[in-house]
């Protein structure tokens, strides 16, 4: 190209003759710009014919003849020898024949030809084997056929266009017909089952599946452990440790295909269960990842107990008899919630499903075996809910299994294999590994806990079972720190999410604003969120207490010290946040009013205070007492402040006199203190529990210490002229009346005053 | 026994007969061949039976494949109580034409009501939102 057009620039120059010339060549420059070198070079049409007879040749041997046309991309440089194709014949000959006669011919002058094309582009034309195109074909074919090899000129571009276009998806040429590129997507290559088996042989055939295949549907491919480079998203340059699944063609989600299991246990236990952590970009899943697609449980679990190969008819009988002698065989080693053995290690393994179906009667009439005890071994049942269902079963099991005999008349049975049903438990069954039975399932764990009490309490000496605990296998926590899979090489973040790892959409990152107005309203806001965060702290801390009872029935002797002293320091902590910063007896005002002026706050320390040692909590009772009125205004909203009387009255009840004398005090306080809370109900409840537990201990005890000091007395004294002189309006109802106030009152009061109070304290009670 | 969670314990209930009531009202009959996860489910020799009054007809529909979400609920059927129906079994035209007047029927007693209501001013929205039935 480059010297013809030298030739014309010098051309131009001299002769106008060749001015004619030029203006051809420079028409073929326009050609040559347009179609590439390749349309002045090689004379596209020659090439076309040879090609044409070539694709002929791979049409015969693809689709035994009856092929929609379609041209392969003629090489850039190198030519097949034209010599080297046998003229095609009609395209009737069968397709295996035509292989082998050909295979080597053909596959050399293929190779080639893919070779040297594009590899992202070559593709194998659409050849589909469908006969009604038979017909229309033949007619095609003979002026093909007709073609001596070096007098390709017969056939017009027009046909060739034609024929382009009667085939399936034309295919992208390299040389003069490259405005076909690469992005045309490859067209489904159907292929004759019949064939695959050849197509293993040749290395022609290789590199087509390599290349030129991608659309195939993916299973059966990925299955016969083909490498579709094509599909596999570029190396990793970081991925997560567990979690993300391996790169595979087949979706997580599709059930097992019929004739699987020796291809995947290859797979799978390739790998052996020493490894912990799948090295990055390796290909085979992890052996036991927090996340199992059923298909890998179904082989792990099955592979050590293989099926027996049995033909179809026979199958589903024997093999269920069969395992269910595994099983039975399998109960007796386990010890019940003992270590699962190596093979099934962990939560992974050990779910095998078990299917009631009395076993199809092949012609005998033999009473199916009771096979379907329950495995002790596979699901995490409450041991009192396991002998529940097997009560149960026992009582089924008595009852007909006469549908069996239906069952094995219907030709459709069992269309579901064993291992699909297993499949479809099994992800049920996924979804209830736990690791912490008391976090995920704490209803289910109470309630078998309380029926198995209740049980005990009531056949005490018939039912000598010992009562079991619940053990679990803990599911190691195998969670990381997640990193979301990198690419190597990437620009930018590519992220894959597959379905245990969702996209991360967004890189949240905290900034922080400062602005002036803004900050007011904030530290009102941030005020709350203190409160609440406080709160919050502390009632992890009063969880942690809560449950320490169960925790430490359940944990070994050994460890039981261990437990105790995590206790005592978790209480001392829920006081230390309470109380004064130097004062070990009193309560902070702050801390106090601050943690309850929320309704959260305020449940806390109802649950809180059954849990402290009788002087805090003594010191906790006091403080609220003090602070009474300031509580008493914020739970204006709330009225919530009632939730405290229980807990509050048995902390009363177990004070001495001297700090009830002092709790008194507190209660009254300051001035105008009392009327105050008088107006609230809680106060008023809480100054009646005071009193009530004053007279008690008077009336119980007569050297009680309350008398001692005139403390007591006075207080009482001001008690009731306060509620004489508080009109009744303002006189809060309270949750209850003690009946020993009268008795109290008694003590103290005139007669009068004493018909006063009754009255008020009636009109109180009744207004309750 | 029946401890499996969820649609597990729909395997037991294969390749039995059995009862579905899908989201739209239709009531399908078949033998229950296979399941997913999703309670996908595969009836053979299915038979959609239309209920009008005490008359029933059944259409006889071949394979259906439902997709989970869909179904209302589904039971097995007992073949022995199936024979004793009080219901009274009729062609499938003849269940046809009930149903057509049975519906006929309730959209004009819906006409009706919707005049009366307008008579008195008030309107009733239109159920277009409503989900089925």
């Amino acid at each position: 190209m480059n010297h013809s057009q030298s030739l014309d620039e010098d051309c131009t120059l001299e002769e106008e003759e060749e001015g004619q010339v030029e203006e051809e060549d420079d028409i073929d420059q326009f050609n040559d710009d347009t179609f590439g070198a390749g349309a002045v070079d090689d004379d596209w049409q020659e090439e076309h014919a040879r090609l044409a007879e070539l694709d002929e040749r791979v049409r015969d041997v693809f689709a035994g003849g009856d092929a929609s046309n379609a041209s392969l991309p003629p090489p850039p440089g190198s030519v097949p020898h034209p010599s080297s194709l046998p003229r095609p014949s009609a395209s009737t000959l069968p397709p295996p024949g035509l292989e082998e006669r050909r295979g080597g011919d053909l596959a050399e002058s293929l190779t080639r030809l893919l070779l040297g094309s594009d590899p992202a582009i070559a593709g194998v034309g659409a050849a589909e084997p469908d006969h009604s195109r038979f017909p229309p074909m033949s007619q095609a074919q003979v002026p093909l056929s007709g073609l001596p090899a070096p007098h390709p000129s017969l056939l017009s571009y027009q046909q060739h266009q034609h024929l382009l276009h009667r085939g399936g998806t034309p295919l992208p040429q390299v040389n003069s017909h490259s405005i076909w590129e690469n992005n045309m997507g490859f067209g489904p290559v159907s292929v004759s089952p019949g064939l695959v088996t050849h197509m293993e042989d040749s290395p022609l055939m290789s590199i087509i599946k390599e290349v030129g295949l991608p659309k195939r549907p993916p299973p059966i491919r990925g299955e016969d452990g083909l490498d579709l480079s094509e599909r596999v998203p570029p190396p990793r340059s970081s991925s997560p440790v567990i979690g993300s699944p391996p790169v595979r063609a087949v979706p997580i989600g599709t059930p097992p295909k019929q004739p699987l299991s020796h291809t995947l246990n290859q797979q799978i236990h390739c790998p052996t269960a020493v490894h912990v952590r799948a090295p990055i970009q390796h290909r085979f899943p992890p052996p036991f990842p927090e996340r199992l697609s059923p298909n890998t449980l179904l082989n792990i679990a099955n592979s050590p107990l293989c099926r027996p190969p049995f033909p179809a008819g026979v199958g589903p009988v024997l093999s269920q008899i069969q395992r269910a002698q595994l099983l039975n065989s399998q109960v007796g080693p386990f010890s019940r919630g003992g270590p699962a053995p190596p093979m099934l290690p962990g939560g992974g393994g050990g779910f095998r499903p078990f299917f009631s179906q009395p076993p199809p009667r092949v012609g005998h009439h033999v009473p199916p075996p009771n096979h379907n005890p329950i495995r002790h071994n596979t699901t995490h049942l409450h041991p009192q809910h396991r002998r529940m269902l097997t009560q149960r079963m026992q009582s089924r099991g008595d009852r007909g299994g006469r549908v069996g005999d239906r069952r094995s008349r219907d030709p459709y049975s069992n269309l579901m294999t064993q291992k699909e049903k297993e499949w479809v438990a099994r992800i049920q069954m996924m979804q209830l590994q736990s690791t912490d039975p008391y976090l995920d399932d704490y209803y289910y764990q109470n309630y078998y806990e309380k029926m198995e009490k209740r049980l005990e309490r009531d056949k005490d000496s018939i039912r000598k079972e010992p009562t079991t605990k619940l053990i679990t296998p803990q599911v190691a926590k195998l969670e990381q720190t997640y990193r979301p899979v990198q690419f190597a090489g990437s620009l930018g973040k590519l992220t894959v999410s597959s379905v245990n790892n969702p996209r991360k959409m967004i890189d949240a990152v905290v900034t922080t604003r400062t602005d002036d107005e803004e900050k007011r309203e904030k530290q009102v806001w941030n005020k709350r969120r203190q409160i609440l965060y406080t709160v919050e702290k502390m009632y992890s801390l009063l969880l942690e207490v809560q449950d320490f009872e169960k925790k430490f029935l359940q944990t070994p002797e050994e460890q039981r010290e261990a437990l105790l002293e995590q206790h005592k320091t978790h209480t001392l902590q829920l006081y230390n946040s309470l109380k004064e910063k130097e004062w070990e007896d009193r309560v902070s005002d702050e801390q106090c009013l601050m943690i309850m002026s929320v309704r959260k706050g305020k449940r806390l320390m109802s649950r809180l205070l059954p849990f402290l040692p009788p002087p805090q909590a003594a010191a906790v009772v006091m403080g609220i007492a003090r602070n009474l009125p300031a509580l008493a205004k914020k739970d204006k909203h709330d009225q919530v402040l009632c939730w405290l009387v229980e807990p509050v009255a048995v902390v009363i009840q177990s004070m001495s006199s001297s700090a009830l004398t002092d709790l008194l005090q507190e209660l009254q306080g300051s001035e105008g203190q009392l009327p105050r809370v008088l107006q609230n109900k809680f106060g008023v409840t809480l100054l009646y529990l005071i009193l009530s537990e004053g007279e008690r201990m008077q009336s119980s005890d007569p050297n009680c210490q309350l008398m001692d000091d005139n403390r007591w007395t006075e207080l009482v004294f001001s008690v009731t002229r306060e509620l004489l002189k508080v009109p009744s309006s303002s006189l809060s109802p309270p949750l209850f009346t003690p009946p020993n106030l009268l008795s109290l009152f008694s003590r103290y009061v005139d007669r009068q005053r004493l018909e006063l109070l009754q009255e008020k304290l009636q009109i109180t009670a009744l207004s309750r | 026994m029946n401890y499996m969670p969820g649609t597990a314990s729909l395997i037991e209930d294969i390749d039995k007969k059995h009862l579905v009531l899908l989201r739209d009202g239709r009531t399908l009959i078949g033998i229950l061949r296979s399941i997913d996860q999703f309670a996908n489910l595969v009836l053979h020799q299915t038979v959609e039976r239309i209920h009008v009054g005490k008359k029933f007809g059944d259409i006889p529909r071949g394979i259906f494949v439902v997709r989970g979400e869909n179904v209302v609920l589904l039971g097995e059927v007992d073949l022995d109580k199936e024979c004793d129906q009080i219901l009274q079994r009729v062609s499938i035209e003849e269940i046809l034409e009930e149903q057509r007047i049975e519906q006929q029927a309730k959209q004009e007693s819906e006409r009706l009501k919707l005049q009366a209501v307008k008579e008195r001013g008030l309107s009733i929205p239109k159920a277009d939102t409503l989900d089925d039935f």
